[in-house]
Formats: structure tokens, sequence, C-alpha cells
């Protein structure tokens, strides 16, 4: 003490010179803790008279856990100690000091002591905490003196004993002649059997009050009860090694009686199931980690009356059923945040690759270069880049070879996939795309040797005229694609014209030969004909027939007319559209050109009806040709009665010099098997090749790029995740920014443009973001999918929280955890449904301690707040009389600690 | 007309669609040259470049004529790819052309149009053959809003509005960011060819 009193003196000198001036109060009679004291009353004024509001403008901080508490600090010394008064306050005033709202989070003294503002005051140490008891009770006195001269009314707290031990002690002035006080500690660990069950607890806290043992039986005391427990289901990852489990548990439980079959059933759905995502769309190429890591079960008792112990022994078997609030909790797997450290295999991870192999493959003029090793670049390159084994090659090989899946109708694709220039899914260049996202894990030498590999492939089927697996051949090629998927659709239609042709020619017999020809050149319908004429006509010269036109009569012979076979039109790949109208653009008197192809179609067409209808003048190639360009003379009835019927051409077909008449005129009755074809499939099916075999790495390399988003985005497109709302919008506007990110690399304009590639990039990080909630949706629908509401809602929850920090990379861990979502009574059978009872060999592990069991399961945590309420007539306030709560406890708890707080009303 | 070429700041790619003998061929005749005449008609496409000044800018608009027989549908389906706008024609005195665009040239559009972005102008031509009209504006009016179009009418032989609808598409082009995105890099995209070889120089140092 003498050492101590020594320091006041010290510190009162400081003290004089600084506020000397300002204050003209009496230190010298003043001891230091009395200095103390008013230090204290005087920020305790200050907080007070500012008032919530004006408080965060003076620098009061949100906690981030809760999201309405906001607290200021205040730093104090008193005998060379430093200490800090801090302030909890919340801003919205609706509703008292709360006692137990469940859905809220609550701060941890709030819920332990059913406060809602409160003080704490705690040394500014290395423990935070007072060690020392006499020094606790007198820090405490300080601040009730503090408090009680400024007529304060907050609950303060002082920190005590260790800091692992989270004790407090606290007092509170309750304004009458009352004073609240608080005491709670924490036992964490070897916690008494007793205390384990609730009839124990209940003695506990009937003991604070009770006089004598034998009170606790004879007198029966009013206590009001509430209880909230939380169940966790196993962890979802562990699904392998709780299949094999439950498969020992069945032979167990099997002997076991009837009351286990429900359990049984459960079992074998589980066991069957080796990965959650065995049936999602990705889980061809990469399984993902489940995202739903398990479930939180929060089941809460709201305010009952307890009067015996008998009765709370009763409680412990009570059904869960029996609980009037339910909540569910998902806890999420780490990875789904933003900030996960770990490497995540999916499409997206491989997408980045890929980009990766297409930053490289800018500077290398051939595949070939990247196989071979003296050209093969860096020493970087080559021992970075694996090769995977020959045996693993072949697989590959043989799956895209294997034509297995049938390639989805245009109707079956999303509606903005065309949007994206790759290959549709399932067809050829978009399995290779696939598959080389895998194939040695994307990098470019591994790409290299799986596409010279897969050409070598493509050209025998070429040499061997063997079908192309994976390419139907509908004669038409889509420009919406990609140049290398056009190529493949276009070999493909020149492996068939070629089947076709060898076909005809090993079967010599001229004229059925020339009709299944003719028949296979003219897949294209028209309205007007009526049917194959079967038999050679009368007209000798007549050929390349396709069938009578309807109601056409030729008009010099008046004989049928018959519509001709005509060549197919050529099919052409976007780069030979591109270069005929770059010829026309730059050759081409730009003032009366007409394209040399479609006259020489016109003309082919016109041999071709002169061929099948040796009497035919021009007029009747217009009528059937261009029907518009011949005008009837509506006057004359139906034409049927009179013959010839009177009409004329068109002004603009009648001119002198009209181009029609004049190809008429030069073209040669031929019927369409005799003309020169416009495509002739040999040429064009070894051009492809030589293409296909050529082509410059950045190249191909962009194509695969904007191929495998579109094949990845499709193939995720296809999972069920029960039509959530939120994501099908999500994957709409997936497609349609990759759509429009993508476009530049079909310009082929990324040489020398790498900010491009930092676009598409980051195009990775949007996809990785859609791809993880997709994962999520697709978790969560097959949970609940007798539930859909919860699946829909702890979706939607996780969405929102998700959304705001998107790209920031920093997520609030705590704010996530909070997700609860109120589970309606319909909807506990499925929850219940998810907590399997535990194998033998996983029960064994936990000592079943605490009862309340949910299929065996028991709660991980436990809070219990019992109160006890009295009459208390105050002297003061004469009449009135009004209930208060003497004694509050709060128990909290799991099977290995337990944490005891308790407030006691008492008149002073 | 073309003579000025390598003058000019956007250059867009214009595609006229319609049944045969709707005036095509003869709406763009009349914007090309200013002179008015029967024509042939159309063998596959044809296609005319006009350049011209509008909202300050120089455009050069290749404009791309398509037949319309049936015929020449297959061929002409190429010819949507890269179109940043298209004009849909009907002749105004013969419904049959009108009802089509619906049934068949909006379908084409679909089908085979790359663009999402593209700008479409529906377009009545032959107007001052007002006795014989059988589509009214009103009804013009409507397949308009229904298809999302622009909308004209127009006479090739008058050139009533002729120089108007091919204006008033361009300008619609303009305020497209990504249409005007796509018209200014077609000149970037010559740039860059004639001297590729720089261009590979600084990506080998970053790679390697």
């Amino acid at each position: 003490m003498a050492s101590s009193s020594k320091k006041k003196h010290e510190e009162e000198d400081v003290g004089e010179e600084e506020e000397e001036f300002e204050h003209f109060d009496d230190f010298t009679l003043a001891s230091s803790w009395e200095r103390f004291i008013s230090e204290i009353e005087a920020v305790c004024r200050r907080w007070l008279s500012t008032g919530p509001k004006n408080l965060l403008e003076k620098g009061a901080v949100q906690l981030g856990e809760q999201k309405n508490l906001y607290k200021i600090k205040s730093e104090l010394k008193y005998a060379m100690k430093n200490y800090c008064m801090e302030y909890y306050f919340e801003i919205s005033n609706s509703g008292k000091a709360a006692d137990w709202n469940w859905n809220a989070t609550l701060h941890e003294l709030q819920l332990s002591f059913g406060v809602k503002e409160f003080m704490v005051i705690a040394p500014q140490s290395a423990s935070g905490v007072i060690l020392d008891s006499p020094e606790a009770s007198k820090l405490l006195s300080a601040v009730a003196i503090a408090f009680s001269n400024c007529s304060s009314l907050w609950p303060a707290f002082v920190p005590v004993h260790d800091p692992s031990r989270k004790a407090y002690i606290g007092i509170q002035n309750m304004g009458t002649v009352f004073t609240r006080r608080f005491e709670g500690d924490l036992i964490s660990s070897q916690v008494p059997v007793k205390l384990m069950h609730l009839e124990g607890l209940y003695e506990l806290f009937v003991s604070k009050f009770a006089f004598s043992s034998s009170d606790l039986s004879t007198h029966l005391f009013k206590v009001h009860f509430t209880m909230k427990l939380t169940y966790k289901t196993l962890p979802y990852d562990e699904d392998n090694e709780a299949a094999v489990l439950n498969s020992e548990s069945d032979i167990i439980t099997d002997n076991g009686g009837d009351n286990n079959n429900n359990n049984n059933n459960n079992i074998n759905i589980n066991r069957n199931k080796l990965q959650w995502d065995d049936d999602c769309p990705w889980s061809e190429w990469y399984t993902a980690e489940d995202p739903v890591k398990c479930f939180e079960l929060v089941a809460i008792w709201e305010e009952k009356m307890v009067e015996s112990s008998m009765e709370m022994a009763e409680m412990e078997n009570a059904s869960i059923h029996e609980a009037q609030k339910w909540f569910i909790v998902p806890e999420f797997s780490s990875y789904l945040t933003d900030d996960y450290s770990g490497k995540l295999v999916g499409f997206a991870s491989q997408l980045r690759l890929l980009i990766d192999a297409l930053a490289m493959s800018l500077e290398v003029k051939f595949m070939e270069d990247f196989v071979s090793a003296e050209t093969s670049g860096s020493d970087k390159l080559r021992s970075s880049a694996v090769i995977p084994p020959p045996t693993v090659l072949d697989r590959v090989l043989k799956d895209l070879c294997h034509d297995g899946s049938e390639v989805i109708p245009p109707e079956g694709r999303h509606r903005s996939s065309r949007l994206i220039k790759g290959a549709p899914l399932e067809t050829l260049f978009a399995q290779f795309c696939l598959h080389s996202l895998w194939f040695g894990d994307c990098n470019i030498r591994a790409i290299a040797v799986l596409w010279i590999e897969f050409i070598r492939e493509v050209r025998w089927y070429w040499e061997e005229s063997q079908p192309l697996p994976r390419m139907p051949t509908n004669s038409t090629i889509d420009l919406s694609t990609c140049l290398v998927n056009q190529k493949l659709q276009m070999l493909a239609i020149c492996i068939e014209k070629k089947r076709q042709q060898d076909g005809t020619s090993d079967n010599s017999s001229d004229t059925h030969s020339v009709e299944a020809n003719e028949e296979s050149l003219n897949p294209s319908s028209r309205g007007k004909e009526e049917g194959l004429v079967k038999e050679r006509d009368s007209t000798s010269k007549r050929s390349g027939s396709a069938g009578v036109v309807k109601s056409m009569m030729l008009l010099k012979s008046h004989t049928n007319m018959h519509a001709p076979f005509t060549q197919d039109p050529p099919i052409m790949t976007e780069d030979m559209h591109e270069e005929r109208l770059h010829a026309v653009e730059v050759l081409g008197d730009s003032f009366s050109f007409s394209g040399q192809l479609e006259k020489d179609i016109l003309s082919s067409d016109m041999s071709a009806f002169k061929a099948a209808n040796p009497d035919a003048i021009f007029e009747d190639f217009i009528r059937w040709h261009s029907p518009k360009d011949w005008e009837e003379e509506e006057s004359c009835g139906p034409s049927k009665d009179k013959w010839p019927p009177e009409g004329r051409l068109s002004d603009r077909m009648s001119e002198s010099g009209n181009s029609w008449r004049k190809i008429w005129n030069d073209s040669p009755p031929l019927p369409a098997s005799q003309q020169k074809p416009f495509m002739d499939p040999n040429r064009e099916g070894e051009k492809i090749l030589h293409y296909l075999e050529t082509v410059r790495p950045h190249q191909l390399l962009e194509q695969m790029v904007c191929t495998a988003f579109r094949a990845a985005i499709d193939t995720l497109n296809q999972t069920n995740f029960g039509g959530l709302d939120n994501m099908t919008t999500k994957i709409d506007q997936l497609y349609l920014t990759l759509a429009s990110s993508l476009r530049p690399l079909q310009a082929n304009k990324l040489l020398g443009d790498t900010e491009i590639l930092q676009d598409i990039k980051r195009l990775c990080v949007i996809f990785q973001h859609v791809e993880k909630l997709l994962t999520l949706a697709a978790s969560l629908h097959r949970k609940f999918l007798q539930a859909p509401r919860l699946s829909q809602t702890i979706f939607n929850d996780f969405r929102n929280s998700y959304l705001p920090k998107m790209g920031k990379g920093l997520v609030n861990k705590e704010e996530k955890k909070n997700q609860q979502v109120r589970v309606g009574v319909n909807e506990r059978d499925v929850v219940t449904g998810m907590f399997v009872q535990p194998s033998a060999n996983q029960s064994w592990r936990r000592v079943l301690s605490m009862g309340n069991l949910l299929n065996g399961h028991e709660p991980v945590f436990r809070e219990i707040v019992f109160a006890l309420r009295d009459r208390v007539d105050s002297s003061y306030h004469a009449p009135n009389e009004r209930e208060i709560e003497t004694h509050r406890m709060y128990i909290c708890g799991t099977s290995n600690d337990l944490r005891v707080a308790l407030s006691v009303t008492s008149c002073d | 007309m073309g003579s000025s070429s390598g003058q000019y700041d956007l250059s867009f790619k214009i595609l006229l669609i319609g049944d045969s003998g709707v005036g095509k061929s003869s709406l763009l005749v009349s914007f090309i040259s200013d002179s008015v005449e029967d024509l042939a008609p159309t063998i596959g496409v044809d296609f005319k470049i006009k350049q011209f000044t509008v909202g300050g800018k120089r455009l050069k608009l290749t404009i791309w004529d398509t037949a319309g027989q049936e015929r020449f549908r297959t061929l002409t389906s190429s010819y949507y790819r890269g179109a940043q706008g298209i004009i849909l024609v009907y002749d105004v005195t013969r419904r049959e052309t009108f009802t089509n665009l619906l049934e068949i040239w909006a379908k084409e559009i679909d089908l085979y149009s790359t663009n999402q972005d593209c700008v479409k102008m529906l377009v009545g031509n032959k107007v001052d053959k007002d006795t014989e009209r059988f589509v009214s504006r009103e009804e013009g009016i409507d397949l308009a809003k229904e298809l999302k179009c622009l909308f004209l009418e127009c006479s090739a032989r008058t050139r009533e509005n002729v120089h108007q609808c091919f204006e008033e598409l361009a300008l619609k082009i303009m305020e497209v960011p990504s249409l005007l995105e796509e018209g200014s890099t077609v000149v970037k995209r010559n740039i860059l060819k004639q001297k590729p070889e720089k261009q590979v120089g600084p990506t080998q140092g970053c790679c390697s």
C-alpha cells in the first residue's frame, strides 16, 4: 500500500499540471480512487448526455458480428494501470432489454445476463482480465459508485480470472431499491455428470434461492424454462466412409428388430451413392466437393413453467417435435468463399489453364513444334508440361470417336448458346476441347499431342470413307459455330457424298443408279412436287424429272410440267464466304455485280428444267422458278377452261437484254446428275484436312477457348437444380457475358493485344462464381427434394450474402454463419431424415451424455435459460406491486464444457 | 461511287430481304445512283457500296441485295452473317409480301443472323401506287412493333423516304455500342494485318 500511495502522489502531480486550469475541483482532498471514480463518472455523463445516435458521429464503431450493436470506448488510468471502458449500445430503441430473441445475434454478455446495453471495464494488459479478485471488486464498486452518482442504469461488467474462462462479474443499479449482480463462469473440462442433465441443472438453479435442500423437494418453485438445442448432421464429404460403415451396421440392425426398418432404408440409399455429384453433368469431367458440409438444426422450446426436477427429467426424453420453433443452419465448405486459397478444380480452373496455353501458342507456327524436342522452346516449358502416357491418350481418343451420346437438338440447348462462337455440346470438336481441358492438366504440349493424334484419327475416317463420329450430317453448315467445327461439318458432308459416289459405282446398272443418284442429289423439298415419277415418260428425251408439278401445264405443248432434280447449292464454310466476298469487293464492278456462283446455280437449274421438260420455253421456267414474274390476266376466268392461259412476263423479266433470258438461251438441257457438280467432295475434303493439319496454333487455341467456354457452360446448364429462379438468371447472364467477352477472339485480333487475354482471364473469375453457385444449387436441390422452399431460401440467402462481395475478396465469415432458415412444420420430416442414425462405429467415439437424442444424435450445443420471477412490493412506490426477475440463469454447453451465468436481483 | 475507299470512319454491312419483286434492288439503286429504272430480277445476291456522312461520321455501307425467290434462300442464308442492319421490304400493293415477312423472313433472321444486336428495319415500298394499296400504314407499324423494327414507308420510284431509310438505319446502328465497335474494328484489323511481324515480338518476350 505504501508503494501505491507513492504512485498516487506522482499521478496527482502530473494531473495537476494538466488539468488545474480547467477545473477547480479540489484534487488535494480526493484520493486517487475518488479521482478515478469521478473520471468514470465524467465519461459516463458525457456518453449519457450525447445519446446513442450522436455517439455514432463521435467514433462509435459497429461490431462485425452483431448488426445492431455499437461500441465506444474511453481509456482511464488508475494506480499506474490503464483501463479501458467500453460502452455497448444499440441504435434502435424498439423493445426492452430483449430477454432472449433467438433470431437475433446477441453479444455474449447480452445472452448470458439478459441485458441490452452494457458497459465493460477491463485493464489494458496482455490478458485483458483482472486476475486479482480484490482488485476486481474494487473496480466494480468504483463503477457502481460512479454510476449511482450520475444515476446511470447501465449494467457494468468486469472480466475476471483466466481469459479462457471468459468469466465476468457485474453489477447494475436498477433505479429503485434493487440492484442486480452478475456472475458468469465456464467449466471447460470434466463437467460433473449431474450438470450434464437437465435435472441437475435445474437443481443448480434452484439452489441459488432455496434455503435448504429439504426445501427443494417440498417446495414447488415456479421456474420459467426456455431451451435451445442445436444438432449437427454428419459431414457430407465423409459419405465414402459412411457408406462403408453403414454396410456394417446394416448387418447389425437387420437382426435388431422392426423399429429399425426406417433407418435401414436411409442407409441403403446412402450406400449406393459414392460421390454426391455422381449424376451431375460435370461428373464426367471432375468431382466437386460438396459445398454443403453439414446442417445444424436449432430447435427451440419456448418458455414453459417447470415446478419440479421430475418434470425436468422428463424434458430430457421429450421428442424434438415438441419444440415450437425449428431453424436450419447450413455450414458451407470453405471453398465457396472468394478468398479460398486452395486449388479448386472445376471448369473455371481448367479454362484458366487453357488461356495460358493460348498465350503460349502466339509465338509458334505449327502444333508439331510443341511436340518435337528441339523446337519446343524453353526448358521450363518442357519440364513443367507433362504429356500423359499413351494409355491415357488411347482412352481419350476412344471416347472422342465413340458415337455414344446423341447430339442435343437445337431446341434442347440454351437459347443463348449459339451466340458463343464454338461448337455445340457433344459434337466432335466440343468433346475434343473438353477432353483437352483435363488431358495433362491442359498444358500446351499435351494439347498439341492430343490435337495431332486427333487429326490423324480424322484423316483415317476420311481415307476410309467412314462417317465421322459425333457429327450429324444435315447438309448445312452452321456459320454461327467456330471454323474448325464448320470444317468438320463440311468434311462429314464430303465423306457422305464420297460414300454415295462409291455406292453408285458399285452397282452400275445404269437407269437405277441414275435415279438413286438423282434422289440423293435433291434433298431440298419443293411444295409443288407431286410424288416421284418412277416410270420413264413417253417423251423419250425427258430425264432428271422429280415429278409432275400440280396443275401446271407447259404453255406450248400443253403437257404436264415436270419439276427437275436440281443440284444442291454449294456448301461453304465461313472462310470460303469471306474469301469470295473479299474477291468480289476488290474485283467486282460494284455497280452491276451478280455473283458468278449464283449465275452458275441459275444456269444449272435451267439446264435441269430443260432436260426434264424438253418442250419448255423460258416463260415455263419463270412460272415454275419465280412465279411472281408471271402475271396472269385476271379477267379470263379459271385458267383450266382456256388454253393457253392469258398471261405475260412481268415488265422486269420481259425487258430486252434481260440477264435471265440470256442465261436461259445459253443453258443446254442437261439433268443434274450429268452436270458438273458445284462441289467436288474429294477436293474439298482434302482441303479441309490440309487446314486442320496446318492450322496456326493460336488460331486453333482461340477456337478452343471459345468452344471450351461454350461446352462448359452448356454442360453446367444441364444440371438439375430445381429451377431456382436466381440461378437461371445467373446462367442466362453468364451466357451473354461470355458471348460478348469472347467476341474479340473471333475477330482474330489477338496478336499483339494482350489486354484481350487479361479480359478473358477475368471471365474465368465470373465463370467460377457461377460454377460454385450452381454446385451449391445442385447440392441443396438434391438434399431438399421434398422441401423445395428450404433449398430455395437457403440458396437465396447465400447468394445475397455472397454477391455483394464478389471480386472484393473479403468475406465476413461470421455473417455467413448466421444464416438461419425457419423450418415449417410440414418440412420437419425432411430435416429429421437428414439425421441418419449413426452406426455403431460412429457412436462409440462419443459418449452420449446429454439426452434429448435425435435419431441417435445428441445436441452439439445446448442453451437453457431459467428464470424466477417474483412479485415484490417496493416500499418506496407504495401500492405498486410489480413482477421482477429475481433470478436468471443462462446455461450453455456441449458434452465437454459448461458455461453458467447468473443474475440475481436483490433489495439492498 | 466507291472511288474514295478507305476514307471513312465506320463500315457497316446491311442486308436487304423480302419476297421476290417487292423492289429491294430498286430501293438500293434509287439510293445509290439517284436513278429510277426497271431492273432485272436479282440472281442470287448482289451488292452495292455507298459512302455518305451522317451524324458527323463518314460511313461506308456495304449493302447486300438478295433474291427473293425460294430457290435462292438457302444460298442467301450465309449473307445474314455479320450484318449489322437488316432491311425487311414488302410491297404495300401485295398483301402476301407483307404476311410473308412474319411467316418466312423473320424466321430466317432468327435462324441465320449471328449478330444478336443487329438493327432491323421494316420498309413498305411502292407507296406511289397509293390507289392500289392493300397494306395500311397502321398495319405496318403494328408489325414493326411485333418484330421490334424501325418502320418507314417509301417509294423507290419517286425516291420518297429512300435516303431517310438508310440514314435512319445507320444512325440506329451507331447507337448500339457493340455494333459501333464492330464497324470500327474493320479498320483496326486492316492496320494490324499490315504489320503482323511487329506484333509477335513483345508477346514472345513475356512468354519465354
